[in-house]
């Protein structure tokens, strides 16, 4: 029941807010979310006890709750669908981060003057999708969840967006649209393939290391896992982004306003990296293992197109979307280089994907940080351009210190948090993939070299004076970035809590997988 | 079967003879009276008659009802309640939401349009129920005639006119075609009872009968006008655009569900699709996609609603043909399921998104997408209803049009390379689909309205209309399990003489 309500409570809010008055709205919706959030952390400080406390895996969940929804049999068709939702250590960080940002979120809009009832409306809503990703223990919940933030975020960029906001609406929704028609093709595929009477993640999770054997393919045949992995990653890559599905992501994230780049980036990113470790690596493990070579090569392109392409922009905020496709080019690193055949042991495994799942979360806080920096900025100075500035952090001493934070947090600086989580990454995948790795490894450089630069360009060096009336952040302003600071520096100093967390769900994702490198 | 006509053979009959009855007594009492709101009631309140009596036979509330009467002719299976069902909604509705409409835009009485749309109303339901090709023949012409002639009601409208005499040269025209298919059956088999028909595909009939296989053509071609499946569709453009917008609603649910009704009973019943399986599916998997690909290509391109709506209705015949031919394949009852939870569904948000369009030129008189500009910010609940119904008409979870949706493409899935292509284009159809539904809730909420126009006034009846969609929807998408179920029985009661 805590999971259902974390799920529908903010449907509710939204519900409530769009028939409350304009100014009513952000106190709903920060109240609304302030309590998913409080939520959503039981679901971790609610396991701790006494002894070690069982976090659950995919085939024995905590928090379960399974009522039917449709079951239909005529002959040997049979159509089940099961409202079940439950957590595991990945699924229960992915919901305590998207309480968190979705609460930031809330309070970084708070100024929000245009239709706000609508908007924290949308943003509810929003919540509710994401939330029901990340929880969904049915194949067909996970993919109606997955399809409900759709309209909210297309609504949230088209209305509230910058000047050319039709265009990125419209990118991010066919985008999107396209790449999960051929998830729903995969979901077919394997729902048939295992037996057709269960679509429960425990039943794929059961079925996964048998699902083998090969489908007739225009004459040709391709392998059965293989084919159901590509299916359902076309939709996950999108959203990841992949290189080359990645374009819609820098039209998105400019227009949109502050908040909303927050949650993109923050959480619906994360929406396609753990469709990708949950589902196509926990359900296809031998498509994983075949695709991973070229996986861990578009992971490199990944990392690095990203990283160049941030290297070139003048637009701030620009540069932070092209820097997400860089930072989530590690996770896919992470997720290849786990499922790649070969014969490293199963630590190096796990440490990869443990880096890759820190590093959703980490990217996560770290990205949102960004974002609300550069909005404060924007807000202010009403431009991103990077040029523009010039020592603007001698009038802005505190955004400049917490804006600096976040970089150093994004370039992987030791005891903050992108550190922990980059570092187990290469750790793990220098044995499986080292030559993916040794390029990707580059990454890390460009990306210290174009925040660097960024920073001494805008905030550091003598003040153009055409900036000295800007005022530093004012505490409401302040107050998500700091609230991330302390998270990102937690989780930089002393990231065991989350390891253990995640250690036995990845561990039994990893079964799978490593029962097949032996073959 | 009985051999008397007695009262319960009149009972088994009821709900269609008391739809004629009351199109009678609101054509009688406007002649007694001007007052549209009492012809309106008169109607509104009637259909609650018929409504009953289908209930006291889908319980039995007077014993055990006998499925079949009049020596075959009518059949009273589960599959003909739940169609009869459905059409009397679809009248509610229609009726309900045409008070305003029809009081600004037609020169008729308003007593002669709810008594037109019920006498159509009537030959929908019998469309569904009866059990002989001549029957369904007639009441094929008894729906047909009396949508003719709503087509045509707004007389000073010149595109009104020539919409409907389209509408009569084209229907006569595919009227002809299916009973030549018919007379082709009968030659084939010297039966017109689909009992009999379904008797002779075990006995005398065998695979590869020419005979057969053009009477299966010329009747899939005769319905395919009914259903607008593409390459018989181009009527539907003109016709939707020109007919007044209520009559507009009632071709594009009621005319459609009442083909599908028929087609289904006709092959399935009739046991014509346990032959020729390898024509028939081929034939109607070619429709499928043709139909799929030209309506939602075709409904990006418009820049009229109404015409946006016929293209979009004739992708969702798509759909449904997509589960004709799964059925056509497997033969079990799984692809009428889905086509019939996928009409229900359907009919349930067209009536919606056609009520907003209604509120619209109620209140404006204009019906092109573009003044559908800011229309959340003028009427906020209706555009908010009607942006929540064409949602779920393009399948956006988790509404119900997703479920259905998704039913029928799993009942479609894995039946050999070629149905599995076919699931393909539709989901990628399907994306086409939410562009053009999403552009007109990105104009209704996104855009600005060009001036400051006015709030819409719009009528109770309108938004009890709306509601009656909305509350749907969602009574559906919750229900959606229960509704499977309850479907099955009805698409299994159509299966019961197909035993092979």
């Amino acid at each position: 029941m805590l999971l259902t309500a974390i799920v529908f409570l903010p449907l509710v809010g939204g519900l409530i807010s769009l028939l409350a008055p304009d100014r009513a709205a952000r106190w709903i919706a920060a109240i609304f979310t302030g309590v998913v959030f409080l939520l959503s952390l039981w679901l971790y400080f609610g396991l701790l006890g006494n002894g070690a406390p069982n976090f659950g895996s995919v085939t024995s969940p905590q928090w379960y709750l399974d009522v039917p929804w449709i079951d239909s049999a005529i002959g040997t068709f049979h159509l089940k669908v099961d409202y079940a939702v439950g957590t595991d250590g990945l699924s229960t960080i992915m919901l305590i981060l998207n309480g968190l940002l979705s609460f930031l979120a809330v309070i970084g809009s708070w100024r929000m003057e245009k239709r706000p009832r609508f908007y924290f409306a949308m943003m509810l809503i929003l919540e509710t999708g994401v939330m029901g990703v990340f929880a969904a223990f049915d194949l067909f919940l996970f993919i109606l969840f997955w399809e409900i933030e759709l309209i909210p975020m297309f609504l949230l960029i088209g209305i509230w967006g910058g000047a050319r906001r039709e265009y990125a609406a419209w990118k991010f929704l066919i985008y999107t649209l396209v790449g999960s028609a051929f998830t729903l093709v995969g979901i077919f595929l394997i729902y048939f393939q295992t037996g057709g009477q269960s679509a429960s993640f425990q039943h794929f999770a059961q079925t996964a290391p048998t699902l083998a054997g090969t489908l007739p393919f225009f004459g040709g045949s391709v392998s059965l896992a293989l084919a159901v992995f590509l299916l359902l990653f076309v939709g996950f890559a999108v959203k990841i982004p992949m290189w080359p599905l990645h374009t819609w992501l820098p039209d998105a994230h400019t227009e949109a306003p502050t908040a909303v780049s927050v949650l993109l980036a923050g959480v619906l990113l994360k929406m396609g990296a753990y469709g990708l470790i949950r589902i196509c690596l926990g359900f296809a493990p031998h498509g994983a293992q075949e695709f991973a070579p070229v996986l861990g090569v578009l992971a490199a392109i990944n990392v690095l197109w990203g990283a160049g392409a941030s290297m070139v922009q003048k637009d701030m905020k620009r540069m932070i979307a092209y820097s997400s496709v860089s930072h989530m080019g590690y996770v896919l690193l992470g997720v290849a280089a786990a499922a790649a055949i070969g014969s490293a042991s199963i630590d190096y495994r796990q440490a990869a994907l443990t880096g890759a799942t820190l590093q959703m979360f980490t990217h996560g806080t770290i990205t949102a940080m960004l974002f609300f920096s550069v909005g404060v900025l924007y807000e202010k100075a009403h431009t991103r351009d990077i040029d523009i500035f010039g020592g603007i952090g001698k009038r802005m001493p505190m955004l400049m210190l917490l804006y600096s934070v976040a970089c150093f947090a994004a370039l992987g600086l030791p005891g903050l948090s992108g550190f922990v989580a980059e570092y187990l990454v290469f750790t793990g995948s220098f044995a499986t993939l080292p030559v993916a790795t040794i390029f990707a490894a580059f990454g890390v450089v460009l990306t210290a070299a174009y925040l660097l630069w960024m920073l001494r360009r805008s905030f550091y060096g003598p003040l153009n004076m055409k900036w000295d009336w800007l005022t530093d952040a004012s505490v409401r302003e302040a107050f998500p970035l700091v609230a991330l600071a302390v998270v990102i520096l937690f989780v930089g100093i002393y990231p065991q809590p989350i390891i253990n967390l995640l250690t036995p769900s990845l561990q039994q994702l990893l079964h799978g997988v490593s029962g097949l490198a032996v073959h | 079967m009985t051999s008397t006509i007695g009262l319960p053979q009149i009972w088994l009959l009821s709900p269609e003879l008391s739809v004629t009855l009351l199109s009678f007594v609101v054509l009688g009492l406007d002649l007694v009276t001007r007052r549209k709101t009492v012809t309106w009631a008169t109607a509104l309140i009637g259909l609650l008659i018929p409504l009953a009596l289908t209930f006291s036979l889908a319980f039995n509330w007077f014993g055990a009802r006998s499925t079949s009467g009049f020596y075959g002719m009518l059949k009273v299976d589960d599959y003909a309640i739940f169609f009869e069902l459905l059409f009397l909604l679809i009248g509610f509705c229609v009726i309900l939401v045409s008070y305003r409409y029809v009081e600004k835009y037609l020169r008729a009485s308003p007593g002669e349009y709810y008594s037109i749309i019920l006498m159509s109303l009537a030959g929908m339901m019998l469309m569904g129920s009866s059990g002989e090709l001549i029957t369904i023949y007639i009441s094929l012409e008894l729906t047909s005639i009396p949508l003719y002639i709503l087509a045509g009601l707004s007389r000073t409208d010149t595109r009104s006119a020539e919409a409907s005499v389209k509408y009569v040269l084209l229907g006569a025209m595919s009227s002809a075609i299916l009973l030549y298919g018919m007379t082709l059956i009968y030659g084939a088999t010297g039966t017109t009872d689909l009992l009999e028909v379904a008797k002779a595909t075990t006995t005398v009939l065998h695979n590869g009968n020419l005979l057969l296989i053009v009477g299966e053509i010329f009747i899939f071609a005769g319905f395919g006008f009914k259903v607008s499946a593409v390459p018989f569709h181009m009527w539907a453009p003109d016709i939707y655009e020109g007919a007044p917008t209520p009559s507009t609603l009632f071709f594009s649910v009621g005319s459609k569900a009442a083909g599908f009704a028929a087609l289904l009973r006709v092959f399935v019943f009739g046991g014509l699709v346990a032959l020729n399986n390898d024509y028939l599916w081929v034939m109607v998997a070619v429709v499928a996609a043709l139909t799929m690909i030209v309506g939602n290509v075709g409904a990006l391109l418009q820049t009229n609603i109404k015409r946006m709506m016929a293209y979009s209705s004739i992708g969702q015949a798509g759909y449904l043909l997509v589960g004709f031919a799964a059925l056509i394949i497997h033969k079990s009852a799984v692809g009428n399921q889905a086509m019939m939870v996928f009409l229900f569904v359907f009919v349930v948000t067209n009536i919606g998104a056609f009520t907003g369009i209604i509120a619209l030129a109620d209140a404006t008189g204009r019906e092109n997408i573009r003044d559908f500009d800011g229309f959340g910010r003028r009427s906020p609940w209706i555009a908010a209803g009607m942006g929540v119904c064409l949602l779920t008409l393009a399948g956006i979870p988790p509404m119900a049009g997703f479920w259905s949706k998704l039913v029928i493409f799993w009942a479609a899935w894995g039946q050999g390379s070629g149905m599995t292509l076919l699931v393909i284009l539709g989901l990628l159809m399907s994306a086409v689909s939410i562009v053009y539904y999403a552009n007109v809730v990105w104009r209704m909420f996104v855009i600005e309205p060009e001036k400051k126009r006015e709030f819409v006034q719009t009528t109770p009846s309108v938004g009890l209309t709306m509601a009656i969609a909305v509350i749907g929807v969602f009574a559906l998408t919750i229900l959606f399990g229960q509704l499977m179920v309850q479907v099955g029985v009805g698409a299994n009661s159509l299966f019961n003489v197909l035993v092979r």
